[in-house]
């Protein structure tokens, strides 16, 4: 085994890893926040980390893989944002604040703001 | 005791699977006789195309396509003459909020990049897995994320069903000109070229190209359909 196998085998067992643990953290998680957060970590450091390996493995495809990797990167984000916006829009709020603890929550403050403006155009 | 039930049910369903495909080894044949050879020798040594399927599909069933694209064409016509029944009162949409800024800075930089994998997928359907139909899926998909990302992102739909019958009438203008040219509908005529070649596979390319676009502008209408419906007017 040449260092490129050996660093592409550690890779995908990390990327594969880091999927099973967001699979997990999906299953076990209480709320939306939290699972997004397992769900985020695992395609971020999982996938992305799976596919370096696999152009490690394969010197020919890196380039490509390394075009796959930018496009998780950037797309990723975006999506799991436009989740956690829209969860937070229909008013499920993160768990926390069913509780007395409410300074965690300065989104809320401006989305309040913001809907005070809408409601007075 | 269901979740351990059902554990040890997709445990015996996997063992059987990877038992019964570890037995086929890659790549080896495992049907001894049968119309496959025919398709597998004429594809790669008459018809010089890298994708069987997509020779089966385009070239040995191409009236079945057609066919399929009619029946597409047929469902998309109905689903817009029960949703378009107070035409004059459709073009308000029903929207919980406007994107953030992310989303719609993000899909500005995405939605040319899922036209660019759709065009991919089709015009390179005689070489690689996909086709016409997925090509087209995916550009309509690009449309969907500009829809839900700008609130006044509007699709003319003048030039959607001028695309979708231009791509109809080619499709079954190059099956007259097979009829034309060879003997029957949708008979190849065009050189086959070199195998692997973006430029092989005769009249292949053409007609998925045709079908990208066809499915493309259909899906498009659809999602713009469905999205521009009055929630309140049920008839």
């Amino acid at each position: 085994m040449s260092a490129m196998e050996i660093i592409g085998a550690i890779l995908l067992l990390i990327g594969s890893a880091f999927l099973f643990l967001g699979g997990l953290g999906i299953y076990r998680m209480p709320d939306t926040y939290n699972r997004l957060q397992a769900g985020t970590k695992a395609t971020t450091l999982g996938a992305m980390s799976l596919i370096l390996g696999v152009g490690f493995l394969e010197p020919s495809w890196m380039i490509k893989t390394l075009i796959i990797i930018i496009f998780i990167a950037y797309s990723n984000p975006i999506s799991s944002h436009a989740l956690a916006r829209a969860n937070y829009k229909r008013k499920h709020f993160p768990l926390i604040l069913h509780g007395d603890v409410k300074e965690m929550d300065a989104y809320r403050e401006v989305t309040e703001k913001e809907e005070n403006k809408e409601e007075k155009k | 005791m269901k979740k351990i039930l059902i554990i040890l049910l997709l445990a015996g369903l996997g063992f059987y699977i990877a038992t019964t495909y570890t037995g086929i080894g890659f790549g080896e044949p495992h049907f001894k006789h049968g119309v496959k050879d025919t398709y597998l020798k004429q594809t790669v040594q008459s018809l010089h195309v890298a994708n069987t399927v997509t020779a089966i599909v385009v070239n040995f069933r191409g009236f079945d396509t057609l066919g399929e694209v009619t029946v597409l064409f047929l469902a998309v016509t109905a689903l817009g003459s029960i949703l378009y029944k107070k035409r004059h009162e459709v073009g308000v949409r029903s929207v919980l909020f406007s994107s953030s800024s992310i989303v719609t800075a993000g899909s500005k930089l995405l939605f040319p990049a899922i036209i660019l994998l759709g065009a991919y997928v089709f015009i390179h359907g005689h070489l690689t897995p996909g086709g016409g139909f997925q090509g087209g899926v995916i550009i309509a998909t690009g449309f969907l994320l500009m829809l839900l990302a700008y609130r006044n992102y509007s699709v003319s739909h003048i030039i959607l069903s001028i695309v979708e019958s231009i791509a109809g009438i080619t499709f079954a203008g190059i099956g007259l000109l097979g009829l034309i040219y060879g003997e029957t509908f949708l008979q190849n005529f065009l050189p086959v070229g070199v195998l692997n070649n973006v430029f092989s596979g005769g009249i292949i390319p053409i007609i998925y190209i045709a079908v990208g676009f066809k499915v493309a502008a259909e899906l498009t209408g659809v999602i713009y359909t469905i999205l521009h419906e009055k929630g309140e007017s049920n008839g």
